[in-house]
């Protein structure tokens, strides 16, 4: 009795193997469904926790805040005047017990040039503390110091892609001309992780106060960031800095503020909503290469158990029962759909590892979704070599022995 | 114990072909008693393998009635009826029709794995010693297309006769062999009977049929009376 289902696995293996080349394209297009599923789909998946590891190291701290000028959205056109914002306005919030520290930002691009090469470069004038609250540190060098910021010195740092940029060697200690003024290079900052068109790597920082008088002749700043005390409320620390700015700024009853406040759990949903854009993506193409297979894997089991319903009718005249037909063609669905799934298992590991290894993408490789494809895979094999083979019992078998 | 193994009452059949319906059996009254060795001869087209295939329950006759070894069988289940073939009936097809990628041995024990039990070791040696019997000993682990036709034949006898059938139905079974294998075959076919097995057999050759204990001619869908 329990010898009959070795004798039926046999007699399945016996028929699967007597066509090597089917055999070989059905297992094929089942490996090539699987790995190209799992890999892209890990890859995506790499991709983004590596974007989103590279935010949370880069942009913010938990105890930490920014203000920019000029009201409106967080992304997008401001709807307020955005000259509002001044250096008083840092100090004022300096003052608070549970702030840290207090860095003030003045941001422009202006032209930046070096023997003879030209380039739009956003310039940002900041404070020393700037080091402090970014975590970012000159990796060679020095970084502005409260001398420079004193006497509007002509010195910058560089960010670290910028020697490579405009071909500066030995950058310093050399001049560089923004605008037409020229620079002193004091520094190079570590390279940071960047993502999207935003190289945050292809700036150049130079004393707020130079920035202000000698660049873009401004008396406002563009953004503050501000640390605070570790365990500070946010959420009260946020209302106490508006208050403290809309008074300043002379904004009473229902007008609106001409500025805005990031903070950092507004910073976490806006890259968790851009994530799940990715997320949704993957998906998307993962859905699109599971059809895709689906209808290949189905054509390939259909047309060849079909070609098989002469076989099939002889062995129901031998007196086969449909179930039998049925147990044998889904052991054979299982035989392909296993030895598949063990070949796209490996092959996805192995690229995945070779991915990883040549790049900086994590190999992820994520179980749920190789195991939702292959019983993917599993139930198109199944269902489709099925209908031909009930199809083929239910005629009269005289008739389909005819073209045996 | 019943007398006569295959009792056909008026049966008929007829193929429809879009509109066009074709009458090939008119009303075949046939009865078939336990040992007998009966071939039936008939001009090409003249529905003797339509017969063959309704007596095999290959096919449903379109009206009658059909008692095999006692037991209606018109109004059977496709399960029931694969029971039937498989534990009463053997057959034997022109074209012999063995299973390619099997060997000989396998080929002959196919019936019976589709028995509850599936193949035994008693089997296989029975199978074997079926195939030497039928002067295949040596080529059990064959594959039938390395097989001569009068070798495929006689593994297609093995399998017919593997499930210990009562009635053992053949299709030209010389149709597609020289005249020596045929010969060879045909007198299998007497010995088989000569041991008791009832044999129904279908042939256009005069030689092969005088093997035979009675034959029967068809003609235009209804014996010739002689
Ligand atoms: N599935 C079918 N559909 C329509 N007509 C059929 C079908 N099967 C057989 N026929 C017709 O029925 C008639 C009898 O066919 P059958 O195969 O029984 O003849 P036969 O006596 O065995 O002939 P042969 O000696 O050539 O084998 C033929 O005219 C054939 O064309
Ligand atoms: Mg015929």
């Amino acid at each position: 009795m329990k010898f009959l289902y070795i004798q039926i696995l046999k007699d399945v293996w016996k028929e699967l193997i007597s066509n090597k080349v089917n055999l070989f394209f059905m297992i094929l297009s089942l490996v090539i469904s699987l790995t190209a599923l799992n890999t892209i789909y890990s890859l995506g998946y790499s991709a983004k926790e590596q974007i989103l590891n590279a935010l949370a190291n880069v942009q913010f701290g938990k105890d930490a805040m920014l203000i920019l000028a000029g009201g409106g959205k967080i992304i997008g056109l401001t709807t307020t005047r955005r000259d509002t914002l001044k250096l008083g306005d840092a100090k004022e919030i300096e003052k608070l017990d549970f702030v840290k520290l207090v860095s003030p930002i003045s941001l422009g691009t202006s032209e930046v040039s070096y023997k003879g090469n030209a380039e739009m470069i956003r310039i940002e004038g900041v404070f020393p503390n700037y080091t402090i609250a970014t975590n970012w540190y000159p990796k060679t060098g020095r970084f502005i110091n409260k001398n420079d910021l004193k006497r509007l010195s002509k010195v910058c740092v560089v960010g670290f892609d910028i020697p490579k940029k405009f071909g500066i060697k030995d950058p310093i200690g050399k001049k560089i001309k923004i605008r037409s003024e020229y620079f002193e290079i004091i520094g190079i900052l570590e390279s940071k992780p960047t993502f999207g068109h935003f190289n945050r790597n292809e700036r150049i920082f130079i004393p707020l106060t130079t920035a202000q008088r000698r660049l873009f002749n401004k008396d406002y700043i563009d953004a503050i960031k501000i640390l605070f005390q570790p365990g500070t409320n946010i959420d009260l620390a946020k209302y106490k800095i508006r208050q403290i700015l809309r008074k300043r700024h002379k904004l009473y009853g229902i007008e609106p503020d001409d500025f805005r406040i990031i903070t950092p759990d507004m910073a976490i949903k806006f890259f968790t909503s851009a994530s799940k854009i990715l997320t949704i993506f993957l998906l998307t193409i993962s859905l699109i290469s599971l059809i895709i297979s689906g209808v290949i894997i189905m054509n390939l089991m259909y047309a060849n158990i079909e070609e098989k319903s002469p076989i099939i009718a002889l062995r129901v005249a031998l007196g086969a029962t449909s179930q039998r037909i049925i147990i044998h063609y889904l052991v054979m669905s299982l035989i392909i759909a296993f030895i598949s799934g063990l070949i796209g298992w490996i092959l996805s590991l192995l690229i995945l590892k070779t991915i990883a290894y040549f790049t900086p993408l994590k190999a992820y490789f994520s179980w749920l979704t190789f195991l939702f494809s292959l019983s993917f895979a599993i139930l198109t094999t199944i269902v489709f070599s099925l209908i031909p083979s009930v199809k083929a019992t239910q005629v009269e078998p005289s008739i389909l022995l005819k073209s045996l | 114990m019943v007398k006569k193994l295959v009792i056909l009452k008026d049966i008929t059949k007829t193929y429809q072909t879009g509109k066009v319906s074709y009458q090939v059996l008119k009303g075949i009254n046939l009865e078939v008693e336990k040992g007998e060795f009966l071939a039936i001869m008939g001009a090409s087209g003249s529905g003797k393998t339509t017969l063959l295939n309704i007596i095999g329950l290959l096919d449903k006759p379109t009206s009658g009635s059909y008692i095999l070894d006692g037991e209606e069988v018109s109004k059977l289940s496709k399960q029931e009826l694969a029971y039937i073939r498989n534990r009463k009936l053997g057959f034997i097809f022109q074209a012999f029709h063995l299973i390619p990628w099997a060997t000989a041995l396998e080929n002959v024990l196919m019936p019976l794995l589709y028995r509850k039990e599936g193949i035994s070791k008693k089997d296989e040696e029975r199978a074997k010693k079926l195939l030497e019997r039928l002067g295949l000993g040596d080529r059990i682990k064959a594959k039938p297309a390395e097989l001569s036709g009068g070798q495929q034949q006689r593994v297609a006898i093995a399998r017919a006769l593997i499930g210990k059938p009562k009635l053992l139905l053949a299709d030209e079974p010389t149709g597609n062999l020289d005249s020596k294998s045929s010969e060879e075959v045909i007198k299998i076919f007497r010995e088989l009977n000569q041991e008791g097995i009832t044999i129904i057999m279908v042939t256009h050759d005069p030689e092969i049929a005088k093997y035979a204990k009675r034959i029967k001619i068809i003609k235009d869908g209804n014996f010739i009376e002689k």
